[in-house]
């Protein structure tokens, strides 16, 4: 059995230690004898999704987002809405997130229009929304309790006919108001928790794993691993949140 | 004015000798006060003080303690804020301390080290003769933001100080932009093509995109992180030939670099007294600064074989039966330039991690999965273990898991006391890396042990 996953825009996309995702997707995969292959599709490749199992978009900084946003628009944008469609799990983070939705506003009013690959959208508020947090997933996506670090200044809001990916325990979530945090849309899963997300959730990441096997090779059973180091380090962040 | 910057400075007087009655510092408080009874205190301090400053992401200190050691061995009058006491308070602090209360210099030079953060404040009263701006990297994103808004930061902190003389890292695609909106007069250091072996593109980069214009950077050579010879192809933004330049990197030791730094042309021949590329950059940025003060290049090139810089920067202990070294690690670029120093170690060590995640150090943690540890896994059995150690020991226990180091190889100590009594012990080498604020704390553990300088001396 082999994975192939895609790394979009690994040069611009790569804030804060969003290649600890990519590490614990395939070293998780390959403990369980299964192959990963990662793919880096940077800025201007013309490579097409199709042909792979999983796709993940991490987080940027804004000064590289005109950068990308003329990227995606040259075609791109049609394809990653067709594969989400059709299935295909995504990995997105912060800004990858925000990216899906339908546009982003800054806070004096300028609007960005985004791929609307998923109906939802963000607005630039006044505050950062910054620190450790901790949310638990939806039973649909697995849920166990997520640890992770937040830090952004957008608001997201979800439209008619998508869920959170979970709801906060700690921290501030899609907009610090409503208690959502993330989306999870077919096997889209969408979160603010940068940097990287995976490692110290390993549930989450076999959750993901899970979906694309299955996607690829129908029911499969993911084999236990030793996941003391990991867990220790989520449940010490979660007892630090109380939660 | 007069009577408020007089008791100003009584007043931060005052404080620190109750800080070092009580055994604390006292290098940010003192000039905290003060500054709230007279907010201009630095600018009157200053006024007849000859300052060079320093900032930037990775170096600062470094590249302090070499230009102090050249105003030393040069026997000027000077004062250099030491201990990482970076912002206006840590500055403000140093100035009380040297002037009489009147206000009145006792020292005609000054070495300052300023956060990048802080440099709008600071430049502005301070008003250096010479700034190196040492290079930009990212850094905790917590607490800086991003990589582009630190360099705004430090461009409207020098719009402040439109007489300083810019000493810049060439190589920096962020710093040498600081050129194009500027007025100030400029000098360029680097490291030059062939001097070091080079990649052709960079692994990871903070500054893939031109600023200018954003298409992304075209390199002739790379010497770590996005430093090397990057050219914009489409508005034609580049590197620019450095006045103070490494044209050859002779040896690399762990104990130092044997360098030859070409300063406008002539030829020198520089001993390192500390390790690793990094620190070949700061020493050219410290011959610049030096030079640009208006002294001779060699009284600082002598001065980079004999300065010690202490303070968790490289810094030995007598530790273990085979000594210990403390290497500060604050952001990724940084740990990556430890991390292939270690490569250099050709024999089995110990190495010991200690990560925070307090204020000063960033209360993200993420970083640690930009930095390359997988090269640890390359030294095979030449890394006895990894300690992890600090407040997110778990984090750091899973990263050097992830980083392919089976667990029969990492151990949790977060306990200094125990960790330094069982270091003690070590038949091999130990390399310690710290964060800032853990830093702190475990120097003081070794200190307490096997001996060493106060942070504050």
């Amino acid at each position: 059995m082999e994975l192939k996953i895609c790394h979009m825009y690994p040069d611009v996309l790569n804030l804060y230690g969003d290649g600890g995702n990519i590490m614990s997707l395939t070293r998780r995969l390959r403990w369980r004898g299964i192959e990963a292959a990662v793919t880096r599709l940077p800025i201007g490749s013309s490579a097409s999704l199709s042909g792979f199992d999983l796709v993940f978009i991490g987080g940027g900084q804004d000064f590289e987002q005109q950068v990308l946003l003329e990227d995606l628009h040259r075609g791109k944008d049609a394809e990653i809405r067709a594969a989400i469609e059709d299935g295909l799990p995504f990995l997105t983070i912060c800004g990858g997130y925000q990216m899906l939705g339908q546009y982003y506003e800054t806070y004096d009013g300028k609007r960005c229009d985004f791929i609307g690959a998923l109906n939802l959208y963000t607005k630039g508020g006044e505050q950062r929304m910054i620190g450790n947090y901790a949310f638990r997933c939806t039973e649909e996506a697995g849920g166990s309790v997520i640890v992770g670090f937040e830090n952004h200044s957008g608001k997201t809001r979800l439209g008619a006919g998508l869920s959170p990916l979970g709801r906060v325990l700690a921290g501030f979530g899609n907009n610090g108001e409503d208690g959502t945090e993330g989306v999870h849309y077919k096997n889209v899963f969408g979160t603010y928790s940068h940097g990287p997300l995976l490692p110290k959730n390993p549930a989450f990441c076999d959750t993901l794993l899970a979906a694309a096997l299955e996607r690829k090779y129908g029911k499969c059973e993911l084999a236990p691993l030793d996941d003391r180091a990991e867990l220790a380090a989520h449940d010490e962040m979660c007892a630090r949140l109380k939660v | 004015m007069k009577l408020k910057v007089f008791f100003a400075i009584l007043l931060g007087r005052a404080v620190r000798l109750v800080s070092r009655i009580l055994r604390r510092g006292g290098t940010d408080m003192p000039g905290r006060l003060a500054l709230k009874l007279c907010p201009e205190l630095l600018s009157v301090l200053a006024r007849d003080v000859k300052s060079v400053a320093i900032t930037g992401t990775n170096g600062k200190t470094t590249s302090a303690r070499m230009i102090e050691q050249a105003f030393s061995d040069l026997g000027l009058n000077y004062f250099a804020n030491r201990s990482g006491a970076n912002l206006i308070s840590g500055v403000t602090t140093e100035f009380l301390m040297n002037a009489t209360l009147t206000g009145r210099p006792k020292k005609d030079y000054a070495v300052i080290e300023c956060d990048e953060a802080a440099a709008t404040k600071v430049f502005r009263q301070l008003k250096p003769r010479v700034v190196v701006v040492t290079n930009l990297f990212r850094d905790q994103l917590d607490r800086y933001g991003e990589v582009t808004h630190t360099l705004a930061n430090i461009r409207r902190a020098l719009q402040d100080a439109p007489e300083a003389t810019l000493c810049l890292n060439a190589d920096c695609s962020l710093t040498s932009s600081l050129a194009l909106e500027l007025k100030n007069r400029v000098v360029w250091y680097g490291v030059n093509e062939g001097a070091v072996p080079s990649r052709a593109k960079p692994v990871l980069s903070d500054a893939t995109h031109c600023i200018r214009c954003q298409a992304e950077y075209e390199y002739s050579y790379v010497t770590y992180g996005h430093l090397g010879g990057f050219r914009c192809p489409r508005c034609g933004y580049s590197r620019r030939t450095p006045d103070y330049a490494v044209t050859d990197v002779v040896a690399q030791r762990l104990d130092g670099s044997e360098i030859v730094l070409s300063v406008r042309g002539e030829k020198h021949t520089v001993d390192v007294n500390l390790p690793a590329l990094y620190n070949v950059y700061n020493a050219a940025g410290a011959v610049a600064a030096v030079t640009e003060m208006g002294f001779a290049p060699e009284s600082a090139i002598r001065a980079l074989a004999s300065f010690h810089c202490g303070f968790g920067r490289m810094e030995e202990f007598r530790l273990g039966k085979a000594g210990a070294r403390m290497m500060l690690v604050k952001n990724p670029a940084g740990c990556d330039q430890v991390l292939e120093f270690l490569q250099e170690v050709h024999e089995p060590f110990t190495l010991v991690v200690c990560l925070n995640d307090r204020g000063a150090d960033g209360r993200d943690v993420s970083w640690i999965w930009d930095a390359s540890f997988e090269s640890l896994g390359a030294l095979g059995s030449r890394l006895r273990r990894v300690i992890v150690s600090g407040d997110r020991a778990a984090d750091m226990h899973v990263r050097i898991k992830y980083a392919g180091i089976e667990e029969a190889r990492i151990e949790e100590q977060r306990d200094y006391e125990a960790l330094v009594r069982e270091l003690e012990g070590e038949e091999v080498p130990v390399f310690l890396m710290p964060t800032y604020t853990a830093m702190l704390e475990l120097r003081q553990a070794v200190i307490r042990r096997v001996g060493g300088a106060e942070f504050w001396e």
